[in-house]
């Protein structure tokens, strides 16, 4: 499903149907899933539309650019150490229109098949709500479904000088890199500063060198709903000061 | 008699040919347009300045602001022309210090509106776009001005509080932490069974979104009632979709318990009569005298003996 679709275009997977066919002078495009239906009229011509996934923050309704992802098991790790784990994060699909030249891109609808839940991170007078998720902790990436979860590499980079128990990791979409290629993937870290504290980012794809490493071989970067918005300065990492 | 007057010197007449430093017609038409120009420039700084922040902070933030440059910059520019038609700035501080106590004394509830604005600004309680509580009013607060605050009431009124009462009352700020929580009391039949119904409960809240997974909801029985078996509902949500969730969650609850053949009880009363008499009619005349209130056990079971 993922990919640059040239006009008309249906497609069908797991129950999600997507459309978009000539009507008179107009394009129609059509979406079904379940009992959600989405119609739109699109004027002009020589248009494609992208189907790639998206940072997991826009559906049911965006309230929050935050992604706390719980972890199912606390994590140890020592002092000065620097470790990788792998844990799932939730995926939305985004379907983009945009000119032949991919330029000018307009965000048409984000659906999601996934349960979705929000929490609050930190106290209820100054905390911050965040998507949320829970996730196994890997070692090696697992095999998932690409319209439901992808991977998240995540480097874990202890420089406190004592012990820390990680049990979440908080993230901010306006930073967030996915790719994709028949799996969905993103890659961050997180530096713990001390017992309690620690900062997380995501590391885009190198423009030369490393693109031979294992999460960015041969993947395409994802147009992102926050990533297509003119932003001011707002914050690309997240600053965990309420527990980790 | 009108004096001849030289067109090419016009702007040269003094205005007060006896003071040290006469001020002509000339200065009167620069202070005038030095000011028009001013304004103008500040409300074509402020435009573009709300235009273009518009989309990056928030406009509680901006408005303030901007008012603040607004005022600001003119409030400069007037001190800086005021030598221009022979009003000595450091000679009004004088005169500005009398006055003030004058005016004070006079306008002592513009002046404490004035300030309580200025403290509002700084300390801000409410924000605009906050929907608050304030003297028994509610609703969204759409400007907090130098003097006053503007409430859209939740039925459209426009309301102005004066800012001296905003500052001093008790505000209730709905919006002022990121979430918030609703209650609800479900009553269900004593002989429903209360694990099954509050299990039916959490169910719901797990899988509604914006129910918050953390503070975690509380499903528990809290009471015996007359006629049921109260359980309380707690759930957390996000500002922003409390009252939407609230109003949402207690009728998909009363229905899916009711799907699941647990039911929320009318107020009854089960009647126990005295049996023996023979006389029907007097036995529901005595009905009042031996009638006896009992927990019900179940709608169904209401008897008479």
């Amino acid at each position: 499903m993922y990919g640059y679709h040239d006009l008309p275009v249906d497609v069908e997977e797991e129950g999600i149907s997507i459309s978009m066919e000539r009507v008179g002078e107009r394009w129609v495009y059509r979406r079904k899933f379940g009992d959600e239906e989405v119609e739109k009229l699109i004027l002009g011509d020589e248009k494609r539309l992208i189907i790639n996934p998206v940072e997991p923050l826009n559906t049911p309704k965006e309230i929050t650019p935050n992604l706390l992802i719980e972890f199912e098991k606390t994590l140890l790790i020592g002092a000065g150490e620097k470790k990788q784990v792998f844990l799932t994060f939730p995926v939305e699909i985004g379907i983009f229109i945009s000119e032949k030249t991919n330029k000018n891109l307009e965000i048409l609808d984000v659906l999601s098949l996934v349960r979705q839940k929000f929490t609050l991170y930190g106290e209820v007078s100054n905390g911050v709500v965040c998507k949320y998720w829970k996730s196994r902790v890997y070692t090696s990436p697992p095999d998932l479904d690409p319209l439901q979860e992808g991977v998240l590499e995540l480097t874990l980079r202890n420089s406190s000088s004592e012990w820390a128990k990680i049990s979440k990791a908080v993230f901010s979409a306006y930073g967030m890199k996915l790719y994709y290629d028949g799996a969905v993937f993103m890659k961050a870290r997180m530096d713990i500063l001390n017992r309690n504290t620690a900062e997380t980012s995501f590391e885009p794809m190198p423009s030369n060198g490393d693109r031979q490493s294992y999460l960015f071989k041969g993947r395409k970067e994802a147009f992102g709903v926050y990533g297509i918005r003119k932003l001011g300065l707002v914050p690309i990492k997240f600053y965990m000061g309420w527990g980790l | 008699m009108i004096p001849d007057i030289d067109p090419a010197n016009l702007f040269d007449i003094a205005l007060n040919p006896a003071a040290e430093d006469p001020v002509t017609l000339g200065d009167i038409l620069t202070f005038v347009l030095v000011l028009s120009f001013s304004v103008v420039l500040a409300r074509v700084l402020t435009l573009y300045l709300r235009r273009s922040l518009k989309d990056r902070v928030s406009s509680d933030v901006v408005e303030p602001l901007l008012r603040l440059l607004y005022y600001g910059f003119l409030g400069i520019v007037l001190i800086s022309i005021l030598p221009l038609i022979g009003l000595n700035p450091s000679g009004l501080l004088l005169a500005g210090g009398v006055a003030g106590l004058v005016i004070g004394f006079a306008s002592q509830n513009i002046v404490g509106n004035l300030v309580s604005g200025f403290f509002l600004m700084i300390e801000r309680p409410i924000k605009i776009g906050d929907q608050v509580e304030v003297n028994g009013i509610s609703g969204y607060v759409s400007d907090i001005r130098i003097i006053s605050t503007l409430v859209r009431t939740y039925d459209g009124l426009l309301v102005r509080i004066p800012n001296e009462q905003v500052f001093t009352t008790n505000i209730t700020n709905l919006v002022g932490h990121p979430v918030r929580r609703f209650e609800y009391t479900v009553g269900i039949r004593y002989s429903d069974d209360a694990d099954a119904a509050i299990r039916i409960i959490k169910d719901l809240i797990d899988k509604e979104p914006f129910a918050l997974q953390n503070p975690s909801p509380s499903v528990f029985v809290n009471d015996l009632g007359d006629s049921s078996v109260n359980i309380i509902v707690r759930v957390w949500a996000p500002v922003s979709e409390w009252f939407g969730l609230k109003t949402k969650m207690l009728w998909q609850i009363k229905k899916t318990l009711e799907e699941n053949g647990i039911e929320v009880p009318f107020p009854q009363r089960v009647l126990h009569l005295e049996p023996g008499d023979k006389k029907r009619p007097q036995i529901l005349e005595s009905i009042k005298e031996t009638e006896e209130i009992e927990n019900v056990l179940n709608h169904e079971e209401r008897t008479l003996y």
